[in-house]
């Protein structure tokens, strides 16, 4: 844990080790993932594991504020701070075999897990387009109940820009988990002295759960182009949709369930109901249920790395403050959440993992 | 406005009717059994409400059990828009992009 927290840089603000030249950081925001694997970071075998295939077309690096650019410049390879974390776990509980071999997890199995995204980056570019919507809410005369829903119709200037650069920071958090993937590769190879294919580290899936997309849903029967929005909402694409990589065509689109620090975390499938109902979405986490501010009050005078240690769970954080905030009961139960998802039919259970270590920001 | 006012469609999911709140074009569904229903804060089932309000929705305002409030829309929504009638929102998509 001590050298993963080395090597991984973490906290707010986190710089990381690679320095992006303004050309650098363009490219990197059209190609997401492939930047990555194109500069030696993980192997192109890993992209048909990522939704997308880590690259979402449409980005548009002339619409990004100098600002958005300054700060994504130093943090691509970065976990940042908040609810972002990676994981060490193990494989407790498989409830549907099949599905568990196809993805290649088993009982007792050593898993990885990593929760981050588009960084500074992403912040700046919602903070920079909130104010350009707040304006078009206003000029095309959209009725809203509360101002935070600032948006813009879909064909307008305003929200064409916005989902380009809002595609850009999708695919700066793309490049940026798959930089952080192949540094725990190259971390478990050298204390292990063994190669990432012997000690068979290899994806199961990386899946967005804060985007918009284009998608072709059935509404009443009739196909039609939707832009759905996902916010704190995981994709859960059933069998043989048409975006899922051949090796999970036959079982359905695998859904990573981050929990909290102390419990568990979840690998799901998506399912035909949740196409049908839900525009093939299910939960992301566990959902808080104390607020940052609450939890720093609960957490006075304990030591949550303390715990968390007595819990058997290796704890590394860039800031007290941050274990304070991300304690497990500021939290509600995963277990909850994902059996709801479970016997809605909007996803199904295939694996739960626990923590053995933590790395947080 | 309150907890009161929505409908238990079966064990996991609720029902925020169409005329909970004024400008309502849809439903709202959230998805939670009676055990999470105790966390839910009223503050994001209005959100979920708010969304179902905007132009071009589709199908329902939807939350997943893990809903907690965010910026102006809930975080756990679900909220799909027509190419022609609709919108794009940031807060249908939150800071934390990806």
């Amino acid at each position: 844990m001590e050298i993963l927290y080395n090597e991984i840089p973490a906290g707010v603000g986190s710089k990381g080790k690679i320095r992006l030249t303004g050309e650098d950081e363009r490219k990197l925001l059209l190609n997401g993932a492939r930047w990555a694997v194109e500069r030696g970071y993980g192997a192109v075998s890993d992209l048909e594991r990522i939704e997308s295939g880590g690259c979402i077309e449409g980005a548009n690096p002339d619409v990004i504020s100098q600002k958005a650019y300054e700060r994504g410049r130093a943090q691509q390879g970065t976990l940042g701070s908040g609810n972002h974390f990676l994981e060490i776990q193990h494989v407790d509980e498989i409830y549907d075999k099949n599905a568990a071999d196809e993805m290649g997890l088993f009982h007792g199995q050593i898993t990885i897990m990593i929760h981050t995204g588009s960084r500074g980056f992403g912040h700046q570019v919602c903070t920079d387009f909130l104010e350009v919507m707040e304006k078009a809410a206003v000029k095309y005369r959209i009725d809203l109940p509360d101002k935070e829903l600032a948006c813009a119709p879909f064909n307008s200037p305003e929200a064409q820009d916005y989902l380009a650069a809002m595609r850009a920071a999708a695919n700066y958090a793309w490049a940026n988990r798959q930089c952080i993937t192949h540094w725990i590769r190259e971390t478990f190879q050298r204390v292990f002295m063994a190669s990432p294919r012997d000690l068979g580290i290899s994806l199961i899936y990386d899946v967005a759960h804060n985007i918009a997309k284009i998608e072709e849903h059935t509404v009443r029967g009739k196909k039609m182009k939707l832009i759905v929005h996902r916010k704190g909402a995981t994709r859960a694409f059933p069998p043989g949709h048409p975006e899922l990589p051949d090796i999970y065509k036959r079982i359905g689109q695998p859904v990573l369930i981050p929990g909290d620090m102390g419990r568990a975390s979840f690998v799901l499938l998506g399912t035909e109901k949740a196409m049908a109902e839900t525009f093939g979405s299910t939960c992301h986490g566990a959902g808080r249920v104390m607020s940052r501010h609450q939890a720093i009050r609960q957490a006075k005078g304990r030591s949550i790395w303390r715990e968390m240690e007595d819990m058997g769970i290796i704890v590394r954080s860039a800031g007290r403050g941050t274990l304070a905030e991300e304690m497990p009961e500021a939290y509600k139960d995963i277990s909850n959440v994902v059996d709801v998802t479970h016997n809605a039919g909007i996803s199904k259970k295939v694996a739960r993992l626990r923590p053995l270590g933590v790395v947080k920001g | 406005m309150s907890i009161e006012r929505l409908k238990r469609i079966d064990e996991n999911r609720l029902e925020i009717p169409k005329d909970y709140k004024l400008g309502m074009r849809t439903n709202g569904i959230i998805f939670v059994d009676s055990v999470l229903e105790n966390t839910l804060e009223s503050g994001s089932i209005e959100q979920v409400a708010n969304v179902a309000t905007l132009p071009g929705i589709i199908g329902p305002s939807m939350a997943m059990p893990d809903i907690h409030t965010g910026y102006g829309f809930a975080i756990g929504g679900v909220a799909a828009f027509d190419l022609k009638e609709g919108i794009i929102s940031p807060g249908g998509v939150g800071y934390d992009i990806n």
